[in-house]
């Protein structure tokens, strides 16, 4: 059953924690795990996720209760993620110019081109090199991948977290998941797993 | 996509330090 409050009745001090500790807490590691994917460093995965928790308790009146608390904190996160490579922009030399480059993603046209791999090429490789080959994909491919394949969210919710069209979501997940056979095709080759069909 | 298993079985999963449990709960009850 979902629990929809009046938003003009504001919250009790008791009732904040209780929704932050009961509803909001509970999705802390995951937010962690899609902040360190971004940051790539346990410092800053750790402030954002601060971050995250900081807003979304001064914020906790617009959350409605019993909806998708999971989504809301990700979008809190994907802002401040935002926000603070904005202020990063303002020093160039730290901010990887690839998590700048534009790509044409397409407005959910026919989903060309499909890597084919082998489920014998990647069953070899491990936790590491997987996390390994998300993290060398682009952010914004990074960013859907994690959200649909790792996290569970749905096109819709992704769109939202994300501030995109649904159909550039399914289009940038297409190509996502393709780049990243290609690196995991190239790690498992570089191991010694070889795809035995011709071409 | 309810509109694959490797990646999301494979992939790093890591757990938050209680540390940084303390400190958000710390800091929200200093400002708040």
């Amino acid at each position: 059953m979902t629990l929809i409050r009046d938003r003009n009745i504001m919250l009790t001090k008791e009732e904040r924690d209780r929704i932050f500790d009961e509803e909001l807490m509970p999705h802390i590691d995951a937010l962690y795990n899609f902040a360190y994917h971004h940051t790539l460093n346990e410092a800053d995965a750790n402030d954002l996720v601060q971050e995250t928790y900081m807003k979304a308790y001064r914020f906790i009146d617009k959350y409605m209760v019993g909806t998708n608390a999971k989504a809301w904190l990700f979008t809190i996160l994907k802002n401040a993620f935002i926000n603070e490579y904005r202020k990063k922009a303002k020093r160039p030399h730290q901010v990887d110019l690839e998590e700048f480059t534009t790509y044409q993603d397409g407005e959910d046209t026919q989903l060309a081109g499909y890597v084919d791999m082998r489920e014998e090429l990647f069953d070899g490789l491990m936790g590491d090199e997987v996390t390994k080959a998300i993290n060398t994909l682009p952010a914004d491919f990074r960013t859907v991948i994690l959200l649909c394949d790792v996290e569970g969210f749905t096109y819709e919710e992704i769109s939202k977290i994300t501030d995109i069209p649904i159909g550039t979501v399914r289009s940038r997940l297409h190509r996502a998941r393709n780049m990243l056979k290609n690196v995991l095709q190239q790690y498992a080759e570089s191991m010694g797993y070889k795809d035995k069909r011709t071409k | 996509d309810n509109e694959r298993e490797f990646i999301r079985n494979k992939v790093n999963r890591r757990k938050v330090s209680p540390t940084l449990i303390s400190s958000i709960k710390d800091k929200i009850r200093a400002d708040h």
